[in-house]
């Protein structure tokens, strides 16, 4: 049966807007409407316009501005003009981990790359990590210390709040930290030296994002408060219940990176796990899934109870109690898999439901996963959050017992699903502090506001899991007049050492003591593991029954589920215009969230895309647009967290619906999944969303774009999916690509003496995260050009993820049966293949040969190159590109207010990459294949009189990559990874049949279904 | 006899004067000897280096003590010498290095250090003004000319008056009727149809020499040639990289390592600033703006806090849409800075030697054979090319792909 794949609803139902995009050549007709922008400018205006460049663009030609060179007074040795220097740092915000290394240029930071000596990251990040340096360069950014709204400086505040400390402690007064996860043993030490000095003291942990329900569920299952460790790499059979854990599950980045070695295959290693995904949400782990079962939220419960059962019944341990589910087949034959690799399996749920995980704590313990998948004795400290303690918090605050509250990098009022009932709490509480980056919807309540550094300007330390720790060291000196949270409390509880670094050093000559590593190799590698201390753990299953029964509950009504968009997560970073501007794996929308809901279920309830409804979930009413989205389970609504921000900042304010107040406390934790919910009112509108999934389409479809295969076809025919198309010439049926009208026996090509660059990117392991769009992003200088831009398909990223579903059904047969319904089933239940899609740099280029100008041409190395100084925009070659990877400069998006984003403030284009120059209005651009990093790699070799080596160049895409999905190499080593994997039978080109030769590959995709 | 006397002569005269050339070339050159040993710790006025300044040293003290001093002073100080003990305290108690010199060559010196300062008491101080005197030059020409040019335009007004008025007589006389008199406007048009052929060559040769002019300076627009601003040091690369024939790396270390060549530091200025606290043309002027800008005093030797950056004015402008990198051609290519920068050691105010455009890259490009002997990054390329063109052909750096665009824009 043949498969079909289409990019969007629109596409598979042939909308005619759709169709007409497709066909057309460009997205709109020149001449541009600016009307939405501002007044239309008048002939006369034009002519004056005119008059003065003319006039200014004379005066300007006549001399040459002075420029001023100014060097160092005294150099720091490290330091040469021109070359980068990398520092190993750690990437922690409460929410993400990641252990770096920093690029620094002439002193600032651009880039932020993976650490490969950690091995919980590796060189891996995700597209939060690699935003996370435009944070620094934050124009929203506290930039004083404030008193009640007003600009102090640091001694008046320290005067005052150690004299009110003093004044509450000796009153008996309860003072209380409330932070996000601390995973800084240093910082624990700090606050458990304030707490010495002030002993009513208590220091709260808690999370935007709970995960909660597992600490607890570890704690009633095997004495252990803490999230175990997971090994995915270990596993062969994982089974995720609603859990996003490549996406946004505790350490992401990590499991992702476990996660593609066990789907990698090549011709050493023939086996790959099985991933069977249940969920109501089309997550992206569900999307990368072999098999994918849609259920309804209020049968997560049930539905893991039923696993249990089965597997309870293999193992002879005790049923818990009967349940079924719409899946109860799926069920039994997860349950044979899972049963067939025991103790190298994993289930995992995202639920934040306690019970839920106590049974998912049991079903682990049945396959005997303690030990080989999952390490509760080394724990994970990424989310400590307590929803218990928080709630107490909550309490004492609205009782008015608590005298002082120091917020640390967290925000409640926002997070909390009762947030205003904290905002009004936190008037009662006689000293308020808040230690944090930004005057947000908590930090502008409190009467204190002390900015902290950014992570890049600070000194830290992390232990992510137990006996692991990373460096943090600043890498430029801070900005703003800020100063570091630990430092602040230092000061206030009188400590002798008030500075965090020398302090932060004390404790680690301590920590380092009976180790060969120095506090400097400590600094310089950025990692440091301690031996591992083995602690046995044992079962207890009494809670098990309990935990079912609870489980078994079953709520009517629709389900809501509460998920991390892979671009924002939680809204700490919402006010960063790449993440806003990171099309979402999934939707692949822009600068918004949604209330996504099934085609059925849209049906069902008469829904449009587009209209604005109310969720109502207990007491609480939410207003927002509806997005239909296939994949999802029927009854089911999914909204993200992290939009709504009312105080993010200038370019995160006022987007998106907030979601928080959804995940009210019940049984001890927050939840995320939540039953019972209702659509209260329906608004006919047409909210318009800034999609990128329907814009650049490629031509033809078919076989020649997308690829797969099964895990047994494979083993069979390692060239298996790998098909191509034939033509019919007068010799016969001929491969298509090798029809060529431009390669003659007398003129085979151009030749590559040296070089010919290439990259190779494997479908099964990429996942679709997004890292190598941000990367792409800040390497590139690409710009921000907003939603409305977006909207009217003029996005700049050089690289996309193309996300396609797939359906088995046959079109033409079901044409021939005239069975329109069955066109029905696949759009609700998708299979997902990601693409990542950029400038393919052909050999036989389309885009080079109808350049008017030869602004792009090919190089000696294989690259597609392009000269913008030559560019005079005519776009023929965005036209003449069937791959549609070439970006139009609509605007000149620096310093233009109308793109109000990084690069129109002083501050922000410092993250500019040096290396790359910043395109203005008028001209094409597209993937260099980071061609400054190639010729940088190249130069170093010509210094050192050596050949380049394999590894030794990366693109700033295939360095990101979590998961080493894309390879970048030589082509001409034929030692190269590159060039192995290209010549795997698995590999191919995208539209071989219009012979462009590109030097891009891609490999099949492989399912083990 | 005769014959023999003049040989006689002739050699004695030779004699001696070979003699005297000799004991002229054996006579140790002060100077020089200062600059090498002592420059570095004294000076020749009285202000305090390291060691203290020598002016009328000679003065103060015996020749046969100077040269005990200069050879060991500590051996000096350790014999007891009450004198040497104290200039020893006086000076912080920094020991006087010993120097490996004759007696005669400190005589040598000594005597250098005098006559330094008597030519710095009788060298009045002068200002040269050659800007002021090119000024004058410049109207001595203008002036006569203008006055000749206004004196012509008054000969030509009397004579066109003169022929006017004749021509109104002579009519008279005739006694034809006088034409009617014409406005100025007519009277142009008037001669405007009657020269026909000459306005016509004058509109050509305008056009002409209009185009030429606008093509040339249309073309030149963005080329700063002969850049030459000033600089807020007045620093001379003829002097340091001239005459003390300091390597350009020297100072600028980053072009061997990175994409900038790099404008020095301060401090590397004070690697050889702390010590040469006077140079030879502007004196203690320009070098104490270095001290001004690092708040360092010589006294002490130290930097203080309130240090304000050098703004120097960039010479070498290259648009950002080009990426040159000065490794490239330095490490790699092993090209002379001069290559591109001119005679920069026989520059006093540094200016832009070369164009700096594309054609001129483009040029050297294709004329520069590349460095591949020895380099194993050029192994394949080698292989390839001496394959394609023959043992024998140049490898210039376009053949190996020097001239495509994204070389150079990225």
């Amino acid at each position: 049966m043949e498969k079909q794949y289409w990019k969007g609803l629109e596409e598979l139902n042939n909308d005619p807007e759709f169709v007409r995009l497709k066909n057309n050549e460009f997205y709109e007709l020149l001449p541009v409407k600016e009307s939405d922008h501002k007044p239309e400018t008048t002939r006369r205006d034009f002519l004056k316009y005119m008059g003065f460049g003319i006039a200014a663009a004379s005066l300007a030609a006549c001399e040459a501005p002075v420029k001023k060179a100014i060097p160092y007074l005294i150099k720091p040795e490290e330091i040469t003009p021109g070359v980068p220097n990398y520092y190993a740092s750690t990437f922690f915000d409460g929410y993400d981990y990641a252990s770096i290394l920093v690029k620094t240029r002439e002193g600032r930071p651009i880039k932020v790359e993976g650490n490969e000596l950690s091995s919980v990251n590796n060189t891996g990040t995700n597209a939060r990590t690699q935003a996370s340096i435009l944070g620094l360069y934050d124009e929203g950014r506290i930039q004083n210390p404030l008193i009640k709204e007003k600009v102090s400086d640091w001694k008046t505040i320290d005067a005052e709040v150690t004299s009110k400390l003093t004044e509450i402690a000796a009153k008996q007064g309860n003072i209380r930290i409330l932070s996000s996860t601390i995973i800084s043993p240093s910082t624990k030490k700090v606050i458990a030296d304030f707490t010495t000095k002030f002993p009513t003291t208590k220091h709260i942990q808690y999370d935007a994002i709970s995960h909660f329900g597992m600490i607890k569920a570890n704690k009633l299952t095997f004495g252990k408060a803490a999230l175990p460790n997971y090994s995915f790499d270990k596993a062969n059979c994982i089974v995720g219940f609603e859990c996003d854990f490549i996406g946004n599950w505790i350490s992401p980045v990590q499991y992702a990176r476990q996660y593609a070695q066990t789907r990698k295959i090549s011709s050493d290693k023939k086996n790959m796990s099985q991933h069977i995904q249940f969920e109501s949400n089309l997550s992206l782990t569900g999307s990368n899934a072999d098999i994918r079962y849609k259920i309804q939220v209020n049968e997560h419960g049930a539905a893991l109870v039923a696993l249990y059962n089965i597997l309870a019944s293999k193992a002879g341990a005790a049923s818990l109690g009967t349940a079924s589910t719409s899946v109860d087949q799926a069920i039994a034959k997860t349950a044979e898999s899972l049963w067939g690799s025991r103790g190298k399996s994993l289930v995992v749920s995202g639920s934040n439901d306690v019970n839920h995980q106590v049974i998912v704590n049991g079903i682990n313990q049945l396959l005997g996963n303690y030990g080989s998948t999952i390490d509760l004795s080394r724990q994970s400290n990424l989310r400590q959050g307590n929803d218990e303690e928080m709630n107490e918090l909550m309490t004492e605050l609205k009782e008015g017992k608590v005298a002082a509250l120091i917020i640390y990098n967290s925000n409640p009022v926002y997070t909390l699903a009762d947030g205003e009932a904290f905002a009004a709490a936190l008037g009662k509480v006689e000293l308020s502090v808040a230690i944090g980056t930004h005057k947000d919807e908590t930090a502008s309540r409190c009467q204190y506001l002390c900015p902290d550094h950014h992570y890049l300007e600070s000194w830290n330390d992390a232990e992510p899991i137990a006996g692991h720790y990373s460096s943090c060291q600043p890498t430029i000196r801070p900005l703003y007049n800020t100063r570091q949270g630990q430092t602040s409390l230092l000061i206030w509880a009188g400590n002798a050492t008030s500075d965090f670094h020398d302090y932060m050093q004390v404790n680690w000559s301590n920590l380092l003591s009976g180790s060969s590593k120095t506090w400097q190799n400590f600094i310089q590698d950025g990692v440091f593991e301690a031996p591992a201390t083995a602690e046995s753990v044992s079962f207890n299953d009494s809670e098990l029954i309990n935990a079912a029964i609870a489980s078994l509950v079953k709520k009517q009504g629709a389900g809501l589920v509460l998920y991390e968009m892979t671009a924002m997560g939680n809204g700490i970073q919402a006010n960063n215009p790449w993440l806003l501007e990171l099309p979402d794996p999934i939707t692949r929308l822009t600068w918004d969230n949604f209330f996504a809901v099934s085609i059925a279920y849209a049906k069902q309830q008469g829904l449009v895309q587009g209209n604005i409804i109310e969720v109502k979930s207990g007491n609480k009413t939410i207003k927002g647009p509806v997005l239909i989205q296939p994949g999802l389970a029927n009854n089911t609504i999914a909204v993200s967290y992290g939009f709504g921000r009312t105080q993010a900042g200038k370019a995160g304010n006022g987007i998106g619906i907030n979601s928080y107040p959804f995940a009210i406390f019940s049984e001890g934790t927050f939840q995320n999944l939540i039953s019972g919910v209702e659509i209260s009112k329906t608004i006919e509108d047409n909210y318009s969303f800034a999609g990128v999934q329907t814009h650049h389409t490629l031509m033809g479809r078919n076989h020649d774009i997308l690829k797969e295969t099964t895990l047994t076809e494979w083993i069979k025919d390692p060239a298996s999916g790998n098909t191509y198309e034939e033509i019919t010439t007068y010799q016969g049926k001929v491969r298509a690509a090798q029809a060529d009208l431009w390669a003659t026996p007398k003129q085979p090509g151009h030749d590559k003496p040296n070089h010919l660059w290439g990259m190779v990117i494997d479908l099964n392991a990429c996942i679709g995260c997004g890292a190598c769009v941000v990367a792409c992003t800040a390497e590139n200088n690409v710009p921000v050009v907003g939603k409305d831009e977006i909207s009217r398909s003029r996005e700049m990223h050089w690289m996309r993820i193309d996300r396609y579903y797939s359906s088995d059904a046959d079109p033409k047969t079901n044409h021939d049966k005239k069975d329109y319904a069955a066109m029905e089933i696949p759009s609700d239940s998708p299979q997902v293949l990601f693409q990542p899609m950029m400038c393919q740099h052909c050999n036989h280029a389309p885009c080079e040969t109808v350049c008017p100008v030869a602004a792009t041409t090919h190089s000696s190395e294989g690259l597609n190159m392009m000269a913008y100084n030559r560019c005079v925009g005519t776009r023929y070659c965005e036209n003449n590109c069937p791959y549609k990877v070439r970006r139009f400069n609509w605007f000149k998006y620096f310093d233009n207010d109308q793109f109000d984003y990084n690069m129109n403030n002083p501050v922000g284009k410092l993250q500019l990459n040096p290396d790359v120059i910043v395109r203005s209005r008028g001209v094409m651009e597209k993937c260099s294949l980071c061609v400054q990093r190639i010729q940088a790699g190249k130069l170093q070799a010509k210094k050192e009189g050596r050949p380049v080596e394999d590894g030794e160049i990366k693109t700033a895409c295939a360095q990101a990559c979590p998961t080493n999905a894309i390879v970048f190499g030589d082509y001409l080593n034929s030692e190269s990874q590159a060039s192995r994997m290209k010549d795997d039978p698995r590999s191919y080109v995208v539209l071989e049949h219009l012979n462009t030769q590109p030097n891009v590959y891609y490999q099949v995709k492989v399912r083990n279904v | 006899m005769n014959g023999l006397n003049r040989n006689t002569l002739r050699f004695t005269y030779f004699f001696f004067i070979t003699l005297i050339s000799y004991r002229l070339a054996a006579q140790p050159d002060g100077e020089a000897l200062f600059k090498t040993n002592c420059a570095v710790c004294h000076s020749t006025g009285d202000n305090k280096v390291i060691g203290p300044g020598l002016k009328g040293i000679t003065g103060q003290r015996e020749m046969d003590w100077l040269i005990k001093w200069t050879k060991s002073s500590q051996t000096l100080i350790k014999a007891g010498d009450a004198e040497a003990v104290r200039v020893f305290n006086e000076n912080n108690k920094i020991v006087m290095p010993d120097q490996p010199l004759t007696d005669e060559e400190i005589i040598a010196v000594f005597h250098y250090v005098d006559e330094a300062a008597k030519k710095v008491a009788e060298t009045p101080v002068v200002t040269p003004s050659v800007a002021t005197e090119s000024e004058q030059t410049g109207n001595n020409i203008r002036l006569p000319l203008i006055i000749i040019l206004v004196v012509l335009f008054a000969f030509f007004l009397i004579l066109n008056a003169t022929r006017k008025k004749l021509k109104q007589a002579y009519l008279l006389k005739e006694g034809e009727q006088l034409p009617e008199p014409l406005s100025v406007k007519q009277a142009c048009i008037k001669w405007i149809k009657g020269n026909k052929k000459l306005i016509a060559i004058l509109i050509i040769i305008f056009a002409v020499w209009g185009s030429v002019k606008g093509w040339y300076t249309l073309a030149d627009i963005g080329i700063q040639q002969g850049y030459e601003p000033d600089q807020p040091i007045k620093f001379s690369h003829k002097l340091h990289a001239g005459t003390n024939q300091i390597d350009c790396q020297y100072c600028h270390s980053s072009a061997a390592k990175g994409r900038n060549s790099g404008i020095p530091s301060a401090n590397v200025c004070m690697n050889c600033h702390r010590f040469i606290q006077e140079g030879p043309t502007t004196g203690k002027e320009e070098i104490a703006k270095i001290y001004a800008a690092l708040d360092y005093d010589p006294n002490t030797g130290t930097y203080g806090p309130n240090q304000k950056p050098i703004q120097w004015v960039q010479v070498h402008n290259l648009p950002d849409l080009a990426y040159f990198n000065h490794s490239q051609h330095v490490t790699v290519g092993k090209i002379a800075c001069q290559t591109c920068h001119g005679p920069v050691e026989e520059m006093d105010v540094l200016y832009q030697y070369s164009p700096l455009t594309m054609g001129w890259c483009v040029d050297c490009h294709r004329n520069t054979e590349v460095k591949m002997e020895g380099n194993h990054y050029y192994d394949n390329y080698h292989k390839y090319l001496i394959d394609k063109e023959g043992a024998e052909a140049k490898l210039t750096v376009d053949k190996i792909g020097g001239l495509e665009c994204a070389r150079c824009h990225y």
